[in-house]
């Protein structure tokens, strides 16, 4: 805090610049609001903006923000919250009331958990919480009572498991959980019917469970990054030769046989990967 | 007779010649006009008439030979005269004894008749014909029963060995096309048949779906053309009626039907996208909603865009990302396969 008086008259010149945007929109009744790297540090350099009832999109992008206040939950026509890129290192409880919120975009932050009752979201369609520093104890319990997410973005974080309860969000057609810990995947997710994307590579993984073959990803809107694992050796292979091979071979009873014996090896899992350089661990 | 008495001879004159009569003279009367018995006979064959027995017509007086010959109407049976009653039916004249139900053989004068397919029938023999199913047609032009297939034109059936192509000349067979001077006209006088080798070579439409000549209004779509009613959508077959189609894989589809099995959503509304779509990275957009991921702006066609986890990036977000990502997610993109996209 000791930069605070050295700040002060940017901070105003800032405060007057975001004060402006918001005025601006407050005149001609603008629901979409862009406040993108605007260097604001705190929601008090927004006087007003709760009141804005009418905002549909508030876009925060790049700023400096070190917490949202519980006030936000006023905004209740809100349908897109972008706060990519600030310092956020928790969320008030109140953000999963909002009743219209369909796309929250968290990404980039100092997340190391998530509030109680997050899950509670009753229109969340998409989620983004690339870049923080979550793994699967920091989710709440009710996290995956999200069951209007169609996309749920988790890259770059630090998950090593993902619990079978994902197969609740059954509208589920993207999940990323690219450059995680992951050393397995639950068989669970074969239950995810339209998930069309499926973002895994750069993890710990050796394995993948048999019941992924229920999942069809030949279509041309269809993804599925596998590459940057510790694959055993037949799924290395096949991989070489295409995801259509690779899912033959997945679906196969000699895969089936392999994967029961890997399993019942318990070899260590692979060693983590070094994460110290990412700049959500820094500390404030 | 009295009246002839009556009358002095220099008076009276030949109805024939116009001459007077000599004192004496045998004298024809016949309903007050008088003849020389010379004069008095057939104005057609100048003969006496057999046993006096003449027929008149128009004021002439015939023989029955000639008359029948001239004026009295044939049977349309047995070719004889018809004297006496006569039965006008079926565009002919028959004595009551010849016009007798094609089937049966009853006579039809008393009991009435219908016309079953260019027959005369009773009615108990043309209910017989209709529910027996008995769909044969009889020819327009010679009568006769069709055993094959019928050819229609100009609203009727024949048989089609009458009829030669109009470019060809070749004798046409069933499979002849009747063929619309004037597309859309009811008025068929000037239709014209043709065999179906000239027809084809004719550049009518053929429809893409029931490969049947299109007379009426074409739609030209996927490479091909359609009946407006054949043109329908791939799933649920209901014809787009000049409404918005969407292709996809050389089949067309309703508005609604495209969207629910291509899934061309917009990312961010999730609604059906009306209009311009974005389509990028496995994705689509509507124009209002193309955006960078990251702070929202408006992208268009023209705008260089990054990606990052398959989500459209905008270059001033991409150059704010952190040097290790960007490191990081350069070395994946090299070591993926080489179906994954790259940013």
């Amino acid at each position: 805090m000791d930069n605070a008086p050295v700040s002060c008259l940017p901070t105003n010149q800032r405060m007057s610049k975001a004060k402006k945007v918001i005025d601006e929109a407050r005149e001609i009744q603008n629901p979409e609001l862009d406040l993108c790297d605007k260097g604001i540090a705190s929601f008090d350099e927004m006087p007003g903006l709760f009141n804005m009832l009418n905002i549909t999109r508030l876009t925060l992008t790049h700023n400096k923000l070190k917490s949202v206040p519980p006030g936000l939950a006023n905004l209740s026509n809100l349908e897109i919250l972008n706060l990519f890129n600030n310092s956020l290192e928790e969320l008030p409880t109140s953000l999963s009331s909002l009743p219209k919120l369909r796309i929250l975009n968290l990404g980039m932050n100092r997340l190391f958990s998530l509030p109680r009752g997050f899950g509670a979201f009753p229109a969340l369609e998409v989620l983004d919480l690339t870049y923080n520093n979550l793994d699967e104890n920091s989710l709440p319990g009710n996290f995956y009572m999200l069951e209007t997410l169609r996309a749920l973005y988790l890259g770059d974080n630090d998950f090593e498991y993902l619990q079978p309860e994902i197969k609740q969000l059954k509208n589920l057609q993207i999940l990323v959980l690219r450059d995680n810990d992951l050393i397995e995947l639950p068989k669970e997710i074969g239950e995810l019917t339209r998930l069309r994307e499926l973002h895994v590579q750069a993890n710990r993984l050796t394995l993948l469970p048999p019941e992924i073959g229920n999942l069809d990803f030949s279509g041309d809107k269809s993804e599925l990054k596998l590459h940057l694992n510790e694959w055993v050796t037949p799924i290395q292979d096949q991989l070489q030769t295409g995801i259509p091979r690779l899912m033959d071979y997945i679906r196969s009873e000699t895969y089936r046989y392999l994967y029961n014996r890997q399993v019942a090896l318990k070899n260590p899992p692979p060693p983590k990967i070094d994460k110290t350089k990412k700049i959500s661990r820094v500390k404030a | 007779m009295p009246g002839v008495n009556n009358m002095s001879l220099s008076n009276m004159s030949c109805s024939r010649c116009g001459e007077g009569f000599e004192p004496h003279e045998k004298i024809v009367n016949s309903t007050g006009d008088l003849w020389h018995t010379q004069c008095f006979v057939c104005a057609q064959c100048f003969r006496p008439f057999p046993d006096g027995t003449f027929y008149e017509f128009e004021g002439r007086k015939y023989c029955e030979h000639d008359f029948h010959v001239l004026f009295a109407p044939c049977c349309g049976k047995c070719g004889d005269f018809v004297i006496g009653r006569v039965i006008k039916a079926m565009n002919s004249n028959w004595h009551p004894n010849c016009f007798r139900c094609e089937s049966c053989n009853k006579e039809l004068a008393e009991l009435g008749f219908v016309r079953h397919n260019g027959q005369a029938l009773c009615h108990e023999c043309r209910a017989f014909a209709r529910a027996s199913g008995d769909r044969k047609y009889s020819c327009y032009k010679c009568h006769g029963i069709i055993d094959d297939k019928p050819l229609r034109f100009r609203g009727e059936v024949y048989h089609p060995y009458h009829f030669n192509c109009t470019a060809c000349g070749v004798e046409l067979n069933s499979d002849a096309r009747e063929v619309k001077s004037r597309p859309g006209y009811t008025a068929n006088d000037l239709n014209e048949l043709y065999c179906l080798r000239c027809h084809d070579k004719m550049g009518v439409p053929i429809c893409g779906a029931c490969r049947r000549p299109i007379e009426e209004r074409v739609v030209t779509a996927l490479g091909k053309n359609w009946h407006v009613e054949h043109f329908v959508c791939a799933k649920c077959e209901k014809p787009f009626y000049g409404h918005r189609h969407y292709e996809k894989r050389g089949l067309a589809y309703c508005e609604t039907h495209y969207h629910q099995l291509f899934g061309n959503l917009c990312f961010v509304c999730n609604q059906v996208i009306s209009g311009d779509v974005f389509t990028a990275m496995n994705k689509a957009w509507c124009v209002h909603h193309f955006a960078c991921s990251i702070c929202d702006q408006k992208m268009n066609q023209k705008t260089k865009f990054y990606e990052l986890d398959l989500k459209p990036v905008c270059k001033k977000c991409h150059d704010k990302l952190p040097q290790e990502l960007k490191r990081r997610l350069r070395k994946s993109a090299e070591l993926a396969p080489k179906s994954a996209t790259v940013a």
